[in-house]
């Protein structure tokens, strides 16, 4: 875990790792727009056949991009069993002695659509989070919302933040693991009782840890202002985000699904229509 | 021209009325620095020695505008420090590397953070880049332009900070306890450089710290005490005061210890941190036939404790053969961190344990109370089928206090309450309101059923084992007690269970160098009254040489030697290839023997002296007999 490059990270050369983290996200963004619009199977499709040919190029293997969805199965199960039972439009399955145990066919739809959006939804987004280190990520996040200074928000200062925690993460963990260690070597047990006393039993890993990083932020903060910080305007940036000849292929072929999913949505195109 | 400038400089951390107010009562106590003149040439290399609470780091501070004086006037290359107009000026001319290496870093990649200064005061990106590979080179990390800090040594990361603040530019350069938190290897590293930059670069150097070794390096040391500078000359004169240092919570390095003791003892030595000038002293001196008296030293608790027949064996024993421990098994990462672990720690020893960051040592003493495990001891440990013909692997044995620790029936939090645990900068692991609460912590973990009188009774118990007084402190709240006495509280948390074997991982780090000698008095104090065995990990290797009988040195996760301090710093070539320290006396010792003069000591410092005045007048006997018989009738 001492590594910046934490969380989902899989190290690769691939087309798509090396494409500028800003037309990552827009891609997604575009992405996950077209999900929301699309309304039956065939929109979906052509959203699955994008994400395919996306995650051919990542160079991710299928397992690590499956696992990204394990976290989700839970909330899959919760969302099926709801809308089987709650969605009550449409012929009746069976005859059920109590209204609320019919399952409709239309609710068996919408279930398995509802769940195929959101498995596209999650593979989508962990291809962004998998191929981006977070501190690319961060540094897109910061160019996209420049233009947010206009209206005085704190861009930079976010950038700051967002820059410092992911540098300060892994230390932290490092010193939980740490303090952990140094009270169970004096009797403290995390692993047995009920959930009150297993509360209680994180408060000596608790205080040390606050008043730790207490302690760093207020280092840290001295050792910012010697260098010279003052977020003032002047400040230059070092790193500057630059797209390449793959960001304009990925630009070229983001725009015309664009425009595709465009046009089916306002003249309904009988292609659609036809499978 | 003078690079920093103080004039008659008061700070107090409180406001100035307050200050006043208290100053009443206490001549001192109100003010962090009381009335400071300093300069400083530029070029000049300045070490800061002092206690703990000096105000070394004010002094450090106030220079670069980190604080302003309450009082006088304090010049910074020309620059008035109290103008707050020109405060970014001045710190582009003064940069400050801090203490622990992890809090000073901002980015997560070594380019990012070396640019975080430069961006700061605008610079154009063309030149920021020239910066870096600048800043890169001057501290010969280059090749780790693209690295994750994280992943680097405690010396690399000082380094990487040291980068960050010369891509600034500065003129003038302050390490406030640069080095404390680093190990030998971590501490040339960044003394290289700084001494380069000072030289090459010539830029002017403030360096706080507590080794003499490193004072020694500079121009011009100076010593401050309550807030003044109270001692101020060349590093070799101001640290040769004995009784002047002593004063001011400050101790005689070693070496000179070495060289005060024969010259009272009749062997004329000059002052010197190289054994090889003390040794070539010794030899001419011996030559002139000195007259000689042996003087008693004063010897260190240092040694082990017998162990009583009567007692069981088990108790205060480690055994461990064949120990391995895998990181990150069944993975391309794989990594082993204990290769094959062969030792015995006898009952009633004060154990050394040696080796570099990553030799496996820290591994190894959390095997000692089961925070880590060997696979058998596991809940989930199922004993696997050994095909037939295939070699049988060698049996692991850990055997700790006659708890068998490769065995998951084992009761390990049994174990935990014979087995203390101290473990790096212990004060961290602090949390309860009071004292009371914290070093009653592991005392009720272990056993629900005391009663409250057997709790009050242990509490206080351990609390004035460590030195403190228990009705003074018990009820104060741990984080407002001074450094020194956080560590002991932590010990007395420790120790409140009367553990059997007490192991402590480098248990003086951070500490002054009184600090230091007052903790290993209490550890051995602690020795013979309470615990049967003390293990210690230390990167010091004086304090293994005065403190232990025995010790091992670890390196790449196995065992190197075994043995008495002695046995092992014998092999002063094979200490060196392992890129490990030895004490002073053991190098004094081998350039001596070079000369023909053999001295067979322990290598304590006392019993060094001794020996060596007895060979002394031994060969003054043999040489001239009537002088020597004269001496000895």
């Amino acid at each position: 875990m001492r590594d910046a490059t934490f969380g989902q990270y899989y190290p690769s050369k691939s087309f798509v790792h090396r494409l500028d983290p800003r037309t990552k996200i827009l891609f997604l963004i575009v992405y996950i727009v077209a999900i929301f619009l699309a309304k039956d199977f065939y929109a979906l499709g052509a959203c699955a056949l994008v994400f395919v040919f996306i995650a051919a190029f990542s160079g991710v293997p299928l397992k690590s991009l499956l696992r990204s969805v394990k976290g989700i199965l839970l909330l899959l199960l919760f969302m099926t069993v709801l809308n089987l039972f709650f969605y009550s439009e449409g012929k009746p399955l069976y005859d059920a002695r109590w209204d609320f145990l019919e399952i409709t066919d239309k609710a068996v739809y919408h279930t398995v659509f509802l769940a195929v959006r959101l498995f596209l939804l999650v593979l989508g987004s962990s291809i962004l989070t998998l191929t981006t280190t977070p501190v690319s990520l961060a540094d897109g996040i910061e160019s996209l919302l420049t233009p947010l200074k206009l209206i005085r928000f704190p861009v930079h200062e976010l950038a700051l933040i967002m820059s410092i925690a992911l540098r300060f993460i892994p230390i932290l963990m490092d010193e939980t693991a740490r303090i952990m260690n140094a009270q169970k070597a004096r009797g403290a047990d995390f692993e047995s009782g009920g959930i009150i006393k297993r509360i209680k039993a994180i408060v000596p890993i608790l205080i040390p840890l606050l008043i730790s990083a207490f302690r760093r932020a207020d280092e840290l903060g001295d050792a910012m202002d010697a260098r010279c910080y003052s977020g003032s305007k002047v400040r230059t940036k070092y790193k500057k985000l630059t797209f390449g000849w793959r960001d304009i292929i990925a630009w070229v072929i983001g725009l015309i699904l664009l425009a595709g999913v465009i046009l089916l949505k306002i003249f309904r195109l009988p292609i659609f229509y036809f499978f | 021209m003078e690079a920093i400038k103080f004039e008659n400089v008061h700070f107090s951390y409180k406001s100035k009325e307050e200050a006043a107010k208290d100053a009443v009562f206490e001549e001192d106590g109100a003010f962090a620095l009381n009335g400071v003149d300093l300069t400083v040439e530029e070029g000049e290399f300045v070490a800061v020695l002092g206690h703990n609470g000096s105000g070394k780091s004010t002094l450090a501070r106030l220079t670069n505008g980190l604080l302003t004086p309450t009082e006088g006037e304090i010049t910074v290359l020309g620059l008035d420090a109290k103008d707050s107009k020109k405060i970014f000026d001045l710190r582009k001319q003064v940069g400050i590397v801090f203490q622990n290496p992890d809090n000073q870093t901002v980015a997560s990649i070594v380019e990012d953070d070396i640019a975080f200064g430069p961006e700061n005061v605008g610079i154009k990106r063309e030149e920021i880049g020239e910066r870096i590979d600048f800043a890169l080179q001057a501290v010969g990390m280059e090749q780790f332009r693209h690295a994750t800090p994280n992943r680097l040594s405690g010396g690399q990361k000082q380094r990487i900070a040291i980068a960050g603040v010369l891509a600034l530019k500065p003129r003038i350069m302050i390490l406030d306890e640069a080095t404390a938190m680093l190990d030998p290897r971590g501490r040339k590293e960044v003394m290289d450089v700084v001494l380069r930059l000072n030289r090459e670069e010539k830029i002017t150097v403030l360096l706080i710290t507590h080794f003499p070794e490193e004072a020694m390096l500079a121009d011009r040391a100076i010593v401050m005490h309550k807030g003044r500078i109270v001692m101020q000359g060349k590093p070799a004169d101001v640290l040769a005061k004995e009784e002047e240092l002593k004063k001011y919570s400050l101790a005689l390095p070693r070496a000179l210890r070495v060289c005060r003791g024969l010259s009272a003892g009749g062997v004329k030595t000059q002052d010197s941190m190289a054994a090889e000038d003390v040794a070539n002293d010794i030899v001419s001196s011996l030559k002139t036939n000195p007259k000689i008296s042996v003087i008693p030293q004063k010897k260190g608790a240092g040694t082990g404790l017998e162990c009583l027949e009567d007692e069981n064996p088990d108790v205060g024993r480690v055994l461990c053969e064949n120990l391995s421990y895998v990181y990150n098994e069944k993975s391309p990462f794989a990594t082993y961190a204990l290769n094959g672990v062969n030792l015995e720690i006898k009952s009633g020893d004060f154990f050394g344990i040696i080796g570099h960051t990553g030799s496996g040592k820290s591994t190894f003493v959390q095997h000692l109370n089961a925070l880590l495990k060997t696979p058998s001891a596991e809940k989930k440990y199922r004993p696997q089928r050994v095909k037939k013909g295939a070699p049988i692997p060698p049996k692991t044995v850990l055997t700790v206090n006659g708890f068998d620790l490769t065995n998951k029936k084992t009761d390990f939090r049994a174990l935990r309450s014979k087995v203390g645990m101290v473990f790096q900068y212990p004060e961290y692991q602090l949390f309860a309101e009071t004292v009371f609460d914290d070093v009653a912590f592991g005392l009720k973990n272990f056993n629900g059923k005391l009663t409250k009188e057997e709790i009050e009774t242990a509490v206080r118990d351990a609390i004035e084992m460590v030195g403190l007084r228990y009705e003074d402190v018990k009820k104060s709240s741990p984080f407002e007690l001074s450094g020194g006495q956080k560590r002991r509280v932590a010990i007395a948390g420790v120790i409140v269970t009367k553990p059997e074997i007490l192991v402590l991982d480098e248990p003086a780090a951070g500490l002054d160098p009184l600090g230091k000698e007052e903790l290993m008095s209490l550890l051995h104090k602690i020795h013979s009254d309470w615990c049967k065995t003390v293990i210690i990990v230390s990167h010091d290797m004086e304090e293994i040489a005065e403190n232990c009988n025995r010790a091992a040195i670890f390196a790449e996760g196995k065992i190197v030697s075994v043995g008495s301090p002695k046995a092992l710093f014998e092999n002063v070539e094979g200490m060196e290839s392992l890129g490990l320290d030895v004490p002073f006396t053991a190098r004094l010792s081998k350039a001596l023997a070079e000369k023909g003069v053999v001295i067979d000591s322990d290598y304590t410092v006392a019993d060094f002296v001794e020996k060596l005045l007895v060979f002394a007048k031994m060969q003054g006997a043999g040489t001239d007999s009537t002088e020597g018989g004269a001496e000895n009738a």
